[in-house]
C-alpha cells in the first residue's frame, strides 16, 4: 500500500510516466563490500518535495551495549525511537547540528523518541558507554538507501531522466564523508552501479 | 752516547725507573679511566632507563589528564556545540590543575582553541593527530620543544583532539640531571631536516650534533665516547617526535673529566711518588756508579800513564772486586816494571860479567857528545886483554870471563867516574870524563903498570897484558859507534906496532872503503895499462954479470898517484883477485923477457908468486903451458910461510913446476919462522935472505954467521943464494967472501922499466971487491 501510494504520489506530482531501479554496490578500496553505505538520489538535483516515507523503521534500538542497527536512513522531520532493550540505563545523545538532542538517563523498556528536524548526519552517542556509537542520516530525498552486508544497495522507482546521486558513509575519506556517483541519469528498468569508496579508521574506541 | 760510566749507570737506572714507573702510572691511568668510564657507561645506561620510565610516567598521567577531559560529556557538548569560550575555560582548569604548560584543543576542521594558532605548526600537527589516536611525541612549540600529548574527543564520532603539552625546557632536563648520580648533562634534540639541533640549552657543538645524528641514523643505544676536545661519554636515547617523519632525542652526557675528577688526587699522588722515586733513584745510582766508576776511571788512568812508561800505582780504597783489580793492576804494574828494568839492564849489560854493553857505551857516549861544549871533546879508550885466546885455552873459558870482568873493576876501582863496559870478549872500553885527549893519553900511559898488575883469578894470580887504543871526538864529528870504531882501530894500529898504547890515527888507517873500489880499478888498470912492470936485476958475484932480474908490478893510478904494491898486492890477495893480478904479471913479465932477448939480453926473470896460488893446480897448469908456449925462462918467488900452508898440495905443485922446468926461488928466508924440515923438502933452486938479515951485515955480529950458515945449508941442498937489500959495496965484498951466490939491492940497481933495464944492461960493468981468484977459491 505504501509503495502504491508512492507510486501514485509520483505519477501525481512529477507526471512522469516511467521509473526505474537503480542498485548501487559500494565497495572498498581493498574491494571488499562497504555495508552501511549512505546512497541518496537526487532527481535533477532537486530534493523531494512533500513529505518522504521509508519503509523501515525509524527506531534505533540499545541492545547488548549496542545501538543498533549503526546505520538508519530517515528522512527530515521524522521521529526515531530509543527503545532500551539492555538492563543498563543509557544516555543517548547526539551533538549534530540541528538534530541536537539528549535522552538523559533512561532505563529498560523505556522509549523515547526524538526528532529529526534537519537534514544530515546525527552521530548518536551514549554518554555512559563511549563504545556505543550509531549514525542517523537525515535525508531529504526520497531515493535513498543504505547497503547490506554485501555492500549493495538499490534505491527503487527513481524517476527516468537525470539525477544526482551520492553516497555516504561517516568513515568515508572525502569531503562531508561524501562521494558523488558517476551516473548522472536514470532509465527505465534496472540500472546498476559500482562504487568504490576508501574508508578511514573510525576514531575513538569501537 | 755516554762515555761515562756513572753517568750510563745513573741513566740507565733512572730510566729504568722511569719506565717501570710510567707503565705503573699508564696502567693505574688506564684502570682508572676504564673504571670510571664503565661507572659513567652504566649509570648514563641506567639513567636513560630512569628517564624512559619517568617519560612514560609523565606520559602516561598526561594521557590519563587528556583523555578524562576529552571524555567529560559538558566538555564534549561544549566543543560539539563550537562553544569557544566553555571549552577555553575547561582546556584552562584543567591545565592549571594539572600544572601544565599549555592545553588546547584542535578541531577536526582544523579550530584551535586554547592557543594562538600562529604559535604552532598546525598542519603537522593536525596530520600527526590525526594520523594516530592518542598521538603523542615531542613537538615544538614556539621552536620549543614540548611533549604533547592528544586525546580524541568522541562525541562520539571524532569532532577534535585534546592537546596537552610540557615543556622540555632546561628546569624539566636539570630535574633530570638531579636524578642522576653523577654529573649528567641531559638535552633535547630534535630533527629540523637532517641537521639534529639542541632545542633548550646553549647551541650544542657541531660535533655532538653529528654525533647524535650518527647514533640515531645506527640506532645505537649503548653510550659512546665522543672526543670533542673534552672527552665525554653519550647516550643517545630516541624519544617518540610526534610528527613521526622527525626525530627526537634525549642526549645525555657525562663529561670524562668530571668522572676522572675523584681520581685525580690519587693520579697526583702516583705521579709525585714516582717523580720523588725516579730523584731517589737517579740519586742512588748516581752515588752507586760514582762509587764505581770512580776507582775504574782511577784504573784507566793509571793504566793510560803504565802505558806511557810511568810509574804508578792506584789507591785501593775498597776490599771487593774493584779493590782486588786495583791490587792487582798494582801487582802487575810493579811485575813490569821489574822486568822492563830487568830487560833494560839485560839490554845494556853484558851478560857474563855484569858490565856494561855496547850499546849501554854507545848511548853513554852520545849523551856525551850532545852535551858537549865547544872545543871539548870526548875521549874513550878500547883495551884489549892480549893474546886472549890463549889465555882462555890455559885457564878456561869462565875464568877468562872473570878476568875481564875483574880488569873491568879495576879500572873503575883506578879512575872513578869512568864509564867501563865490554865490547867484545876481550876488550872493553873506557869512555873517559877528561875531555882532552892529550890528558888521557898521559894518564893511560902512567895507569897502565898498575892496570897490567896480576890479576886473582880463582885463587891464583894470573898475568894481565893490555894495549890500549884510544880516539876522540867532537860532538860535530862523528856519532858513538863510529867513535868506538876508532877506538878499535887504533888498539889494532898499537898492537900491529907492537906499541902499548896508540892513539887512532885516521892518516896511517886511510880509508878501507874506498880499497875495495881499489880491485875493479886494479882490474881495469890491468886492460889500460897502468899496471905496469919494473925489473930489478940481480948480480952475479962470481961473474960480476947481471944473470937475472925481479920483476915488480907497479901502478900509476891516475887519481891516486903511485900505489904502493903491499897495498895492493895484500889486497888483492884477500880479495881474490891475485890470480888476475898474477896473470897480468906472468903474461908482462914473459914479454919483456922476450924484448930484453931481442936486445940481446938472457936473463932469468923471476916473478912473484903469492903463497895463496901456490896450492893452486889450476894456476900452475896455466902458467906452465904459457912458459912453454913462450919459451921463457921463468922463476917463482914465492915466501915459504905460503907453502907450510898447505903442503901435500903444494908441495906437488912445486914438483910440477920443476918439471917444466921453472925455477921456484923462496923469498924472504929468515923474515918468518923458517923451518929447517920444509926447507929440506922444498925443491927450490935458490933460497932469497931478507934484506933484513943483509943490511945488518954491515955492523957485523951474529947476522953474518946466520947468513954465512945459511948460505951453507943452502948450498949444501942445492939451491942458489941471492941476497937482498944489498946497498953498499962493503955489503957486496962480504957476500962474495961467504959464498953468496947473487946480490940484489940499490947498490945494484933501482927496479928499473924494461927500456931502462936494457939500456942499464947495455952499459952495465962493474969491479967486484973480490976478484975473480977469490972466486974461484970459494
Amino acid at each position: 500500500m505504501k509503495r502504491l501510494a508512492t507510486l501514485l504520489i509520483a505519477m501525481f506530482l512529477g507526471g512522469h510516466a516511467y521509473a526505474g531501479d537503480l542498485t548501487v554496490s559500494v565497495r572498498g578500496a581493498d574491494g571488499k563490500p562497504v555495508p552501511d553505505a549512505v546512497v541518496m538520489v537526487y532527481p535533477n538535483g532537486q530534493p523531494t518535495k512533500g513529505p518522504i516515507k521509508f519503509p523501515w523503521a525509524y527506531r534505533v534500538a540499545q541492545q547488548n551495549i549496542q545501538f543498533s542497527p549503526f546505520m538508519l536512513v530517515v528522512p527530515v522531520g521524522a521521529d526515531v525511537q530509543f527503545p532500551n532493550l539492555d538492563k543498563v540505563r543509557h544516555h543517548v545523545y547526539s551533538f549534530s547540528p540541528g538534530n541536537k538532542f539528549e535522552i538523559k538517563l533512561y532505563g529498560q523498556e523505556e522509549n523515547r523518541t526524538a526528532k529529526m528536524s534537519a537534514p544530515g548526519v546525527v552521530a548518536i552517542g551514549c554518554n555512559i558507554h563511549d563504545k556505543m556509537v550509531s549514525f542517523i542520516r537525515v535525508v531529504d530525498t526520497a531515493y535513498a538507501g543504505k547497503t547490506d552486508a554485501n555492500g549493495v544497495v538499490t534505491v527503487r522507482d527513481v524517476p527516468v531522466g537525470a539525477v544526482t546521486a551520492k553516497v555516504w558513509h561517516p568513515y568515508l575519506r572525502g569531503m562531508k564523508n561524501e562521494k558523488t556517483l558517476a551516473i548522472t541519469s536514470v532509465g527505465a528498468g534496472a540500472a546498476r552501479e559500482a562504487v568504490t569508496v576508501e574508508l578511514r579508521q573510525p576514531s575513538g574506541h569501537h | 752516547m755516554f762515555k761515562r760510566l756513572q753517568t750510563k749507570l745513573t741513566v740507565l737506572y733512572a730510566g729504568l725507573f722511569a719506565l717501570a714507573l710510567s707503565v705503573v702510572a699508564v696502567t693505574v691511568y688506564v684502570a682508572i679511566a676504564s673504571n670510571a668510564q664503565r661507572a659513567v657507561r652504566q649509570e648514563l645506561a641506567a639513567t636513560g632507563t630512569v628517564f624512559d620510565r619517568i617519560w612514560a610516567l609523565r606520559t602516561q598521567r598526561l594521557q590519563d589528564g587528556a583523555e578524562l577531559l576529552s571524555r567529560d560529556f559538558g566538555f564534549r557538548a561544549a566543543v560539539a556545540t563550537h562553544d569557544r569560550a566553555t571549552v577555553e575555560s575547561a582546556v584552562t582548569n584543567l591545565r592549571q590543575r594539572l600544572g601544565l604548560d599549555l592545553a588546547f584543543t584542535v578541531g577536526v576542521d582544523g579550530e584551535v582553541v586554547g592557543l594562538d594558532p600562529s604559535r604552532l605548526d598546525l598542519e603537522t600537527l593536525w596530520t600527526a593527530l590525526d594520523a594516530e589516536d592518542g598521538a603523542q611525541g615531542v613537538f615544538s612549540i614556539d621552536g620549543q620543544p614540548h611533549q604533547l600529548i592528544s586525546a580524541p574527543i568522541l562525541s562520539p564520532t571524532l569532532t577534535g583532539w585534546v592537546v596537552f603539552a610540557a615543556k622540555l625546557d632546561e628546569r624539566e632536563m636539570q630535574a633530570l640531571e638531579k636524578l642522576s648520580a653523577i654529573g649528567l648533562d641531559a638535552q633535547v634534540f630534535t630533527q629540523r631536516g637532517e641537521a639534529w639541533v639542541s632545542a633548550d640549552r646553549a647551541p650544542a657543538g657541531g660535533e655532538l650534533a653529528a654525533f647524535v645524528a650518527k647514533a640515531m641514523q645506527e640506532k645505537s643505544r649503548a653510550p659512546a665516547m665522543l672526543r670533542d676536545g673534552g672527552d665525554s661519554l653519550v647516550l643517545v636515547q630516541p624519544i617518540r617526535a610526534l610528527d613521526q617523519t622527525r626525530g627526537a632525542a634525549l642526549v645525555l652526557r657525562h663529561p670524562m673529566a668530571l668522572a676522572m675528577a675523584p681520581y685525580r688526587p690519587l693520579m697526583a699522588a702516583v705521579i709525585i711518588a714516582g717523580l720523588i722515586g725516579a730523584a731517589l733513584v737517579a740519586a742512588a745510582s748516581w752515588a752507586l756508579s760514582r762509587g764505581l766508576a770512580k776507582p775504574i776511571t782511577a784504573l784507566d788512568e793509571a793504566a793510560r800513564r803504565l802505558q806511557r812508561g810511568e810509574d804508578v800505582s792506584v789507591a785501593v780504597t775498597t776490599d771487593d772486586e774493584i779493590g782486588r783489580l786495583a791490587e792487582s793492576f798494582n801487582l802487575m804494574a810493579e811485575e813490569i816494571r821489574e822486568r822492563e828494568a830487568d830487560m833494560v839492564h839485560q839490554a845494556l849489560h853484558d851478560a857474563e860479567t855484569g858490565l856494561p854493553n855496547r850499546r849501554a857505551l854507545e848511548r853513554a857516549i852520545q849523551d856525551r857528545l850532545t852535551g858537549l861544549a865547544v872545543g871539548e871533546q870526548v875521549v874513550i879508550g878500547t883495551i884489549g886483554l892480549d893474546r886472549f885466546p890463549q889465555v882462555r885455552a890455559a885457564i878456561g873459558y869462565e875464568l877468562a870471563t872473570q878476568l875481564v870482568a875483574k880488569l873491568g873493576q879495576r879500572i873503575v876501582d883506578t879512575v872513578p867516574g869512568l864509564i867501563v863496559g865490554r865490547l867484545t870478549t876481550s876488550i872493553l872500553c873506557v869512555v873517559s870524563t877528561t875531555t882532552d885527549i892529550e890528558d888521557v893519553l898521559a894518564r893511560a900511559e902512567a895507569l897502565l903498570p898498575s892496570l897490567e898488575a896480576p890479576l886473582q883469578i880463582g885463587g891464583e894470580p894470573v898475568d894481565v897484558h893490555i894495549t890500549f887504543g884510544l880516539a876522540s871526538a867532537t860532538n860535530a864529528d862523528i856519532d858513538a859507534s863510529r867513535l868506538i870504531e876508532h877506538a878499535l882501530i887504533g888498539l889494532d894500529q898499537a898492537r900491529a906496532t907492537h906499541g902499548k898504547l896508540m892513539v887512532f890515527d885516521p892518516v896511517a888507517y886511510g880509508d878501507p872503503a874506498s880499497n875495495l873500489s881499489l880491485m875493479s880499478e886494479m882490474l881495469e888498470a890491468v886492460r889500460n895499462g897502468d899496471l905496469f912492470l919494473n925489473h930489478q936485476p940481480k948480480l952475479d958475484l962470481r961473474s960480476g954479470q947481471i944473470t937475472g932480474v925481479e920483476a915488480l908490478v907497479r901502478w900509476n893510478h891516475p887519481t891516486r898517484g903511485f900505489l904502493r904494491p903491499d897495498l895492493f898486492v895484500g889486497m888483492a890477495e884477500e880479495t881474490g883477485h891475485i890470480r888476475a893480478l898474477t896473470d897480468y904479471v906472468l903474461t908482462q913479465a914473459i914479454e919483456d923477457q922476450a924484448r930484453l932477448r931481442a936486445a940481446g939480453h938472457e936473463v932469468l926473470m923471476s916473478v912473484n908468486v903469492s903463497g895463496r896460488l901456490i896450492d893452486d893446480q889450476a894456476f900452475a897448469e896455466h902458467a906452465i903451458a904459457q912458459v912453454a908456449a913462450a919459451g921463457a925462462n921463468l922463476c917463482f918467488e914465492i915466501t915459504e910461510t905460503a907453502v907450510i900452508g898447505n903442503p901435500d898440495i903444494a908441495l906437488a905443485v912445486l914438483a910440477r913446476l920443476a918439471e917444466a922446468n921453472i925455477r921456484v926461488s923462496i923469498d924472504d928466508y929468515g923474515s918468518g919462522l923458517s923451518s929447517l924440515a920444509y926447507l929440506k923438502q922444498i925443491r927450490a933452486d935458490e933460497l932469497k935472505i931478507d934484506k933484513m938479515f943483509v943490511t945488518a951485515l954491515e955492523s957485523g955480529g951474529t947476522d953474518a954467521l946466520l947468513v954465512k950458515s945459511t948460505v951453507d945449508l943452502a948450498h949444501s941442498l942445492g939451491m942458489k943464494v941471492t941476497a937482498e937489500g944489498v946497498e953498499t959495496r962493503e955489503v957486496i965484498a962480504a957476500l962474495q967472501l961467504m959464498g953468496c951466490d947473487l946480490a940484489q939491492g940499490y947498490h945494484v940497481a933501482k927496479p928499473l922499466a924494461v927500456d931502462k933495464l936494457i939500456e942499464f944492461l947495455d952499459a952495465w960493468a962493474i969491479d967486484l971487491p973480490v976478484k975473480t981468484e977469490s972466486r974461484l977459491s970459494a
